[in-house]
């Protein structure tokens, strides 16, 4: 039996359209992966991550692989879910490996894995605010710089007129529209996508938040 | 004995300190490259008129420009007068850039262009960033565009 069959005869309607992956619901997530370690021989995990789909909430993907002679079959699953409150089950007791992975995805999306006994950051600093890989997440470095392209042709940093209208960077909101949520209440931002970028989600004030 | 595999290793470390490396390659050959590499981004100010456009588009804002407006004279009685813009400062910081290319690509005028050098490395990360000068530099060492393919049409800069 060729691998297109034995993935339609163990996942069957869920595979997408395209044929190169399953759509999987999130409370399948965790038995569906165990379906393709048990039952197809996925024994190898590649990774897992998140995307931001913006009003379409965010997707986890992951792929996993089962080593042939030769050559390698792969898999890849995803499923989404709601933005206002990301959550999937933790697949760390089917693959150990899949921790790191969900960790990363915690921070840099924040979408919780139910079961994770360590959520701690991996890689973002101590004290960061914010999911840094979400779209609405505006790199404060941004704001902050003066962006080398706001100058008109014939003119230097110190001539710069002061009352005239800037031209702006691309993708990067206005300071006067870029303000922080008030803490402990849920932010309203995230419900609405904003549109060119725009985010109400800085990072933290104390200067740990975002470096270039 | 502790430290056996350690007096192994001087020894034979020791025994070949006269020959020449077995391995060939970068550090003692220059890397044969292919064509169209990215090294470095040179610049010929002649070309540039300070549109900004390359400053504007590269996503790493690492592009620094800066210039005035000079006025010449007009040539006719009557005339009036023409102002240029003139570049005081062109910078590129190549502790930001990401060679993505998109400056050379977007530039009007073809100022800007590709060099095979890659020999640039600081000690000082604030030493990367090429001044007008330097980029100037870099341009001796651009390479001639890559021969047309066979029966391609006559590019159209050459009358006849």
């Amino acid at each position: 039996m060729d691998w297109p069959e034995q993935v339609s005869r163990v996942f069957g309607a869920e595979i997408a359209a395209d044929a190169q992956s399953v759509e999987v619901t999130a409370a399948d997530w965790h038995s569906r992966v165990l379906g393709a370690r048990d039952d197809l021989g996925c024994t190898f995990f590649d990774w897992l991550t998140g995307v931001d789909l913006l009003p379409g909430g965010f997707e986890v993907v992951a792929r996993f692989a089962a080593p042939r002679v030769g050559h390698t079959d792969a898999i890849m699953l995803r499923t989404t879910l709601p933005r206002h409150q990301p959550s999937v089950a933790c697949i760390c007791d089917v693959f150990a490996g899949a921790a790191w992975h969900e960790r990363e995805t915690y921070e840099m999306f924040g979408v919780d894995f139910v079961g994770h006994l360590d959520l701690r950051p991996l890689l973002l600093p101590d004290g960061f605010e914010g999911h840094p890989l979400r779209k609405d997440f505006v790199l404060a470095s941004r704001v902050v710089k003066p962006w080398p392209g706001a100058k008109d042709p014939g003119e230097s940093a110190s001539d710069a007129a002061p009352g005239r209208r800037r031209t702006r960077p691309p993708g990067v909101p206005d300071s006067s529209d870029w303000r922080r949520p008030p803490i402990g209440q849920p932010d309203a931002s995230v419900d609405t996508p904003p549109e060119s970028g725009a985010a109400r989600r800085p990072p933290d004030a104390t200067g740990t938040g975002d470096r270039p | 004995m502790w430290g056996d595999g350690l007096l192994d290793g001087l020894a034979a470390a020791w025994s070949k300190l006269t020959e020449p490396p077995a391995a060939t390659g970068y550090p003692g050959a220059l890397p044969a490259l292919p064509a169209r590499s990215r090294g470095v981004i040179a610049l010929i100010e002649e070309n540039c008129t300070v549109c900004m456009l390359c400053a504007r588009e590269c996503p790493s804002w690492c592009i620094a420009i800066d210039s005035h407006k000079e006025e010449t004279p007009s040539v006719t009685p009557g005339g009036r007068e023409r102002s240029h813009n003139m570049l005081d400062r062109f910078a590129i910081d190549y502790s930001l850039c990401m060679y993505c290319g998109i400056c050379i690509e977007v530039c009007p005028f073809d100022a800007l262009h590709w060099s095979p050098e890659f020999e640039y490395a600081e000690l000082d990360i604030r030493d990367l960033t090429h001044e007008r000068d330097r980029l100037r530099e870099w341009m001796w060492t651009v390479p001639p565009p890559p021969a047309l393919d066979p029966h391609a049409p006559p590019p159209k800069e050459i009358p006849g």
